[in-house]
């Protein structure tokens, strides 16, 4: 997928756990460790509101098309 | 509630039930077109007097035992699937690839069995006579197809469930 998640950057520029962020967004820390690790198939426009709420910031922020990804996967 | 979760065992049951009596009327007719070639006996059970007509029922009455015994294992094929899927709902998964699969094989089963139901009523009705009338349960029947069409349906609600059931898993 060429769609990357940079949850963990973000996480990382707000010194949040994803435990803390699980809380805020009330979801569970599951169902953000497989949005996180790039796991998760499709992301919920409920979700990214809820969690670009929490770490105030874009959703283009969270999410990153990277094509060279998408050219490795081909491969 | 309470009802829907008794409902799950009675139907294993019944459905074991239904299983085993499918494979004793199998022997029985089994028995029977063993029997058959005893003419005489089957003549003295009927009685039936030497004719064109006598020979025609026999002939008749073979071949519906034939069809018949053909019939078993489509049953068991539909009553094995549907206890399957009982057991995937006991599970809690029923919307599962497998159960649209299972489905379609019933339909499948389902429509051999309206075939072969169609042969043994025109055979019923080809040599049946005045003096001897052949009553049999098959022929056309529009539940029965109903249920064909039906199950083909729900086999492929199933399949598309299923698909979608997937793509909310990895959904966050």
């Amino acid at each position: 997928m060429a769609i990357t998640i940079k949850l963990d950057d973000l996480l990382h520029d707000r010194r949040m756990t994803l435990t803390e962020l699980a809380d805020q967004v009330e979801m569970t820390l599951a169902n953000l460790s497989i949005l996180k690790t790039g796991k998760a198939r499709a992301i919920r426009f409920s979700t990214l509101n809820a969690i670009c709420g929490a770490l105030s910031c874009q959703p283009g922020d969270i999410l990153r098309f990277e094509p060279g990804e998408e050219r490795a996967i081909k491969q | 509630m309470n009802k829907l979760s008794a409902a799950l065992p009675i139907a294993r049951i019944v459905l074991r039930i239904l299983i085993v009596l499918n494979w004793l009327g199998g022997a029985a007719i089994l028995a029977l077109l063993v029997a058959m070639p005893n003419e005489q006996w089957i003549m003295a059970a009927f009685k039936l007097s030497p004719s064109p007509d006598a020979d025609r029922l026999i002939m008749g009455l073979r071949a519906v035992a034939a069809l018949g015994l053909a019939t078993i294992p489509l049953n068991y094929v539909v009553l094995k699937r549907l206890l399957a899927i009982v057991e995937t709902v006991r599970e809690g998964d029923p919307f599962v690839a497998a159960n649209a699969s299972r489905l379609q094989t019933i339909a499948w089963s389902l429509l051999a069995l309206q075939l072969f139901s169609l042969v043994i009523g025109a055979i019923g009705k080809a040599v049946s006579t005045p003096a001897h009338p052949v009553h049999l349960d098959a022929g056309f029947s529009i539940n029965g197809w109903l249920a064909v069409l039906l199950t083909f349906l729900l086999a492929r609600v199933f399949a598309e469930g299923t698909l979608m059931r997937e793509d909310l898993k990895g959904t966050v």
